[in-house]
């Protein structure tokens, strides 16, 4: 797969890479916001950090001033952090104004992402709210008295959907809303949600789940819900023998596991050690006894000769004339 | 700037006496090889023996047991489904967690239709556990399909061994081995070390051949159905017309790896230890992974913790420098590649690992000059990363702390 990325996201991406002046890269210290997204086991997170210009009496009117990002992730996660660094900083916003950049900005800012990295743009938005919550903490600003519909927390709540990227119910119905998502594979291209195991796509209270309730007033559910997947009938196995049976010496497998392994103990391992080396059972399965010669024999080139003639003899004689001697 | 191709585990460009052997078959000597009049007689005849050649090189098999495919892809569900098909009594099948998607999703398909199947695990290294294996066989096991060299880490499995155990447990296993890694790298050797292998797929893009045919070896007598149905050809086992230039080109390209096999593997090997060993050096906290295992000489697979492989790749791209990563972000799925998934690579660097794969192609300039780039691409993204100090060039003190929060759910 050749990279699709628009030359603004290929151009963000080496400059900041390459750490060129007036790019975004870092940490703010003692910031008045900080926010993160994502984790290391998904494949990408951001650190996001901003500073604001206070504002003497009225902390709605603070005005961010610097923004900064550290980020782990692909090239497009790295363009999507500066790219929202410079709209926040350009657009000389308050913390709650920023709260409208979206990921459609993000994208629009990059000129356009490949599908698959939508969610590049999703987590930097994700980020920024984190911070701004943060903010408003710090400064004892109450945004739900402001009116403004916060969710950093819903991320620790709820019933987690998508078990591979740690995602929540209430946090894929919100997104799903918010960025009107109509199918699986847009939620997954937005929020990666499902895009790893799939098992939670079709299962109860599942993605397809989670549309269809989102979406049922527009269309009958009947026309979108999938049947639950029909357990495909398992053949049955060909019968296994009955290894005391096919044995003929009527011991239970552990008897005749025992009786081999006091066979080896009292008489073949002594004999093999004799000569400096060693023998160990892997496994006995029915009949087959599966053997690893070690130390001076290991190397042999006569090994396995050893094995069949001493070892699968004795074992022939003194425990089941069936018995097979296998090298491992 | 000059191109630096070292993704030779994806493809392989053709070699120049390969090129020259196979133009005859697309220009003058064009006929189909099944015609009745004389001048198609020469091209059939130039199959055979290419045919003839290439039984050669895996030891002295009877040349009808080469059957010619359009890639490795195709022999493998030949192999699998074809093997399926002929025993219907038997439904479990054993392969590895690690294998080409052209085995698992073929695996998993028969899984799906009602079939049976253990996928062995591997350990921190990239082996396998014979126990494990021994442990799997099963009275109803039909088929065994474990890969000869793995093609992200390079790990070579025994399975002349593998083989040999399966075959003296039941000789009505069928043994298939996926060897598109290996053939034209490693010596494969049907008729004596690997006797017990009833099937073994083959690929000629990876060896300097063109890209659109391959192989698969059918041992006589082993229970195949024929995959691809339609005609005559290939003794009725793969119907189609031969693509005459590319089996040309694949059996001298099989000649050309058996002449220089000893002086490139010496070469290739050189190359790549020394890459890994000054990247080593050079580069804090990055691990090799399969370097415990058995491995083939012209692949390294580096984890470097803390980065995220596409941003790698993207800027070893613009260096002119042509590798691969197992991250998630470079294939379709986000999902980080299964085979270093299944080596338990920590999570830190599974998203952060590199392929490097040479050829006899590849220089030592070309490697001192990777040498030169690739830290500086590694230090770039940790400069970016959350998780990295970059003051004091390791990881974060706090960085196991964030990833325990931010990995809680």
């Amino acid at each position: 797969m050749a990279w699709q990325y628009s030359e603004k996201t290929k151009q963000l991406f080496m400059d900041a890479v390459h750490g060129k002046p007036g790019t975004h890269l870092g940490e703010i210290e003692n910031p008045d916001g900080i926010g993160e997204h994502g984790s290391l086991a998904c494949g990408d997170a951001l650190r996001f950090t901003f500073r604001v210009k206070r504002h003497e009496t009225d902390p709605t009117r603070d005005v961010i001033t610097d923004a900064r990002y550290l980020t782990f992730g692909c090239t497009s996660a790295i363009a999507a952090s500066e790219a929202l660094c410079m709209i926040i900083e350009q657009g000389r916003y308050t913390p709650i104004q920023a709260l409208s950049v979206r990921n459609d900005d993000i994208v629009e800012f990059l000129e356009g992402l490949p599908e698959q990295k939508i969610h590049c743009s999703v987590m930097g938005a994700e980020a920024l709210e984190a911070a701004v919550f943060n903010w408003a903490q710090r400064r004892g600003v109450d945004l739900a008295r402001l009116g403004v519909d916060i969710h950093a927390a819903e991320q620790e709540e709820g019933r987690i959907v998508c078990k591979c990227f740690s995602l929540s119910e209430p946090y894929i119905r919100r997104k799903i809303k918010e960025l009107n998502l109509r199918t699986i594979a847009d939620i997954t291209g937005a929020i990666k949600a499902g895009g790893a195991c799939m098992s939670c796509h079709h299962t109860p209270g599942g993605l397809q789940d989670l549309l269809n309730e989102t979406w049922s007033n527009e269309k009958k559910t009947s026309d979108l819900r999938i049947l639950p997947n029909a357990i495909p009938p398992v053949a049955p196995l060909a019968e296994r023998p009955d290894p005391a049976a096919a044995g003929g010496s009527g011991l239970s497998p552990y008897q005749f596991a025992k009786r081999v392994e006091k066979a080896f103990d009292e008489y073949i391992r002594p004999m093999i050690q004799r000569d400096g080396g060693d023998v160990e059972i892997i496994d006995i399965k029915d009949r087959l006894v599966y053997c690893r010669l070690a130390g001076a024999c290991a190397d042999c080139a006569g090994a396995g000769k050893t094995l069949k003639f001493l070892v699968e003899r004795h074992l022939k004689d003194s425990v089941d004339e069936q018995i097979r001697v296998i090298q491992v | 700037m000059k191109t630096i191709y070292v993704d030779n585990n994806a493809t392989t460009q053709v070699a120049p006496e390969v090129y020259r052997a196979m133009v005859p078959f697309l220009t003058e000597q064009y006929f189909n090889p099944s015609s009745m009049y004389a001048p198609a007689q020469k091209t059939a005849n130039a199959l055979a023996a290419a045919r003839a050649r290439i039984a050669q090189h895996f030891g002295g098999v009877r040349p009808d047991e080469i059957v010619f495919t359009s890639c490795a892809t195709e022999s493998n569900n030949m192999g699998i489904q074809g093997a399926a098909k002929a025993s219907p009594n038997r439904r479990h099948v054993i392969t590895t967690s690690v294998e080409h998607p052209a085995v698992l999703e073929v695996c998993k398909d028969l899984q799906r239709r009602g079939y049976e199947v253990t996928f062995l695990p591997v350990d921190r290294q990239g082996n396998l556990d014979l126990a494990d294996f021994i442990r799997a066989l099963r009275p109803d096991t039909l088929l065994v399909s474990i890969m000869h060299a793995n093609n992200e880490t390079g790990v070579i499995f025994p399975v002349e061994q593998l083989a040999r155990i399966a075959k003296e447990t039941d000789p009505n296993i069928v043994f298939h081995s996926d060897a598109t890694q290996s053939v034209g790298k490693l010596p494969i050797d049907l008729a004596i070390d690997m006797q017990y292998i009833d099937m073994l797929s083959f690929s000629g893009h990876k060896l300097h051949a063109p890209k659109g045919v391959g192989g698969l070896f059918v041992r006589r007598g082993a229970p195949v159905r024929p995959f691809l149905i339609g005609g005559h050809q290939e003794s009725g086992r793969r119907g189609g017309t031969e693509n005459v230039a590319s089996i040309v080109a694949l059996a001298a390209a099989m000649d050309l790896a058996a002449e220089r096999h000893a002086e490139d593997e010496t070469r290739i090997r050189a190359m790549r230890d020394r890459l890994e060993a000054e990247l080593a050096a050079r580069i804090p906290a990055i691990e090799i992974n399969g370097a415990g295992a058995a491995r083939m000489p012209n692949t390294s697979n580096i984890a470097c913790h803390y980065v995220e492989g596409e941003g790698m790749l993207y800027q070893l791209d613009a260096e002119g420098i042509c590798a691969s990563s197992g991250s998630a972000c470079t294939s379709g799925s986000l999902e980080p590649s299964h085979v270093l998934t299944a080596l338990g690579v920590p999570f830190t660097a599974v998203h952060g690992s590199i392929r490097f794969s040479f050829s006899r192609y590849n220089t030592e300039e070309e490697v001192d000059r990777i040498i030169e780039v690739f830290p500086r691409v590694v230090a770039n993204l940790r400069n970016l990363s959350p998780y990295w100090d970059q003051a004091a060039n390791a990881p974060r003190g706090d960085a196991g702390v964030m990833i325990q929060k931010t990995h809680s759910g």
